[in-house]
C-alpha cells in the first residue's frame, strides 16, 4: 500500500476525477444552472456515477502511468501528455458506456415489454457509435488537458530537471 | 421498499463530515508531529505523511461526491449565486479546488521524499506543507459553518 509508484498513481486519479467533477459544479454554480441540472438526478444514481467516473479514472490513469518513471525520468514526464490524451479518450468512452448502460436499463424499466425493442434497444444502437466518438473526443480533450497541469504541479513539486535529483 | 431520503440524507451527510474530519484531522495530526520532533522521530513522521496522503485522496473523493449529493437534496430551493449564501458557497467551492489542486504536489512531495528520509530539513518541510494545508481545511470549515448556520 505504501509504494510510492502506487501512491502517484492514487493521487493523479483522485485529482482528476474530483477536479473534474468540481470544475463542472462551480462553473454551473456561478452561471445558476447547478440546481436544476441536480433536482433531476435520483441521489444513489448521483452517488453511483461519481464512483463509476472515480474508477473508469483510476483504470484509465493506471494503464496511462504503466511503465512510467514520473518521478525519477524527465524523459518519462516529457512521454506523459501523449499518454493523458489516448488514455482520457478511453476514459470518455469507458464513461459513457457505464452512463449508456444506466440510461437504457432505466429507460427499458419504464417502457412497456413490446416497445422495447424498437423504442429503446434500436436508437441506442443507432446513437452509439456516434456518442462514442463524441466521449473520445471529449475525453482525449480533457485527458490532454490534465496531463499538462499534471506536468505543471510535478513542476510545482520539484520535478523540473533532468534524471537528477528534485528540487524540495 | 423505498428509503426514507430524510434518512439518505442524513447519511450523505454524516459521511461528509466524517471525511472532511479525516483530512482535517489528519494534517493538523502530520502539523502538529512535525512542529515539535524528537531528533530521530523524521522517519516515522514521513510514514504518517504517506499514510495520510492515501487517506486524503480517498477522503477527496469522499467529500466530492457527498459535497454533490448535499447540494442536491436543495432540489430547486437551492439559493442562486448572486445571494450572500452563494457567494460564500462559491468561494467555499473555489478554495476547494485550489486545495485539491495544490495537494497534488505535496502528495509528490511526500513520495519523492520517501527516497530521502535522512535529508536535512525534512521535518521543516513536512512541517510547512502541512500547516498549510491544515489552514486551508480550517478556512474551508470556517465556510462550510457559515454555510450551515450563517
Amino acid at each position: 500500500m505504501d509504494s510510492p509508484a502506487r501512491l502517484v498513481t492514487w493521487s493523479l486519479a483522485t485529482f482528476h476525477a474530483t477536479t473534474f467533477v468540481l470544475a463542472i459544479v462551480l462553473f454551473a454554480y456561478s452561471k445558476d444552472a447547478l440546481g436544476a441540472g441536480l433536482s433531476g438526478l435520483n441521489t444513489f444514481v448521483g452517488l453511483g456515477l461519481f464512483v463509476a467516473l472515480w474508477a473508469t479514472t483510476y483504470v484509465t490513469t493506471s494503464r496511462a502511468l504503466r511503465g512510467l518513471d514520473l518521478m525519477g525520468s524527465a524523459r518519462d514526464r516529457s512521454g506523459y501528455a501523449r499518454r493523458a490524451f489516448r488514455w482520457g479518450a478511453a476514459n470518455g468512452m469507458a464513461f459513457l458506456a457505464i452512463l449508456g448502460v444506466v440510461a437504457v436499463l432505466t429507460a427499458v424499466s419504464n417502457t412497456r415489454p413490446g416497445q422495447v425493442a424498437s423504442g429503446i434497444l434500436l436508437p441506442a444502437l443507432f446513437i452509439a457509435p456516434f456518442a462514442l466518438v463524441v466521449s473520445a473526443a471529449v475525453g482525449g480533450a480533457v485527458g490532454a488537458l490534465f496531463g499538462m497541469i499534471d506536468l505543471g504541479l510535478f513542476a510545482l513539486a520539484g520535478f523540473t530537471g533532468g534524471d537528477a535529483e528534485a528540487r524540495l | 421498499m423505498a428509503l426514507d431520503p430524510h434518512v439518505v440524507h442524513l447519511a450523505i451527510r454524516w459521511l461528509h463530515v466524517a471525511a472532511m474530519a479525516t483530512a482535517f484531522g489528519g494534517a493538523v495530526s502530520v502539523f502538529a508531529l512535525s512542529a515539535r520532533p524528537s531528533p530521530a522521530s523524521a522517519t516515522a513522521i514521513l510514514g504518517v505523511a504517506l499514510r495520510y496522503e492515501w487517506l486524503f485522496w480517498g477522503a477527496a473523493g469522499v467529500l466530492a461526491m457527498t459535497g454533490i449529493g448535499n447540494l442536491a437534496s436543495f432540489g430547486a430551493a437551492l439559493l442562486g449565486p448572486a445571494t450572500n449564501w452563494g457567494t460564500t458557497l462559491l468561494l467555499k467551492l473555489g478554495s476547494v479546488l485550489a486545495l485539491v489542486v495544490l495537494s497534488l504536489p505535496r502528495s509528490l512531495a511526500v513520495a519523492r521524499l520517501t527516497a530521502w528520509a535522512d535529508r536535512p530539513g525534512l521535518v521543516v518541510t513536512l512541517r510547512n506543507m502541512y500547516g498549510a494545508t491544515a489552514g486551508a481545511f480550517a478556512v474551508i470549515l470556517g465556510l462550510a459553518i457559515w454555510l450551515a448556520h450563517g
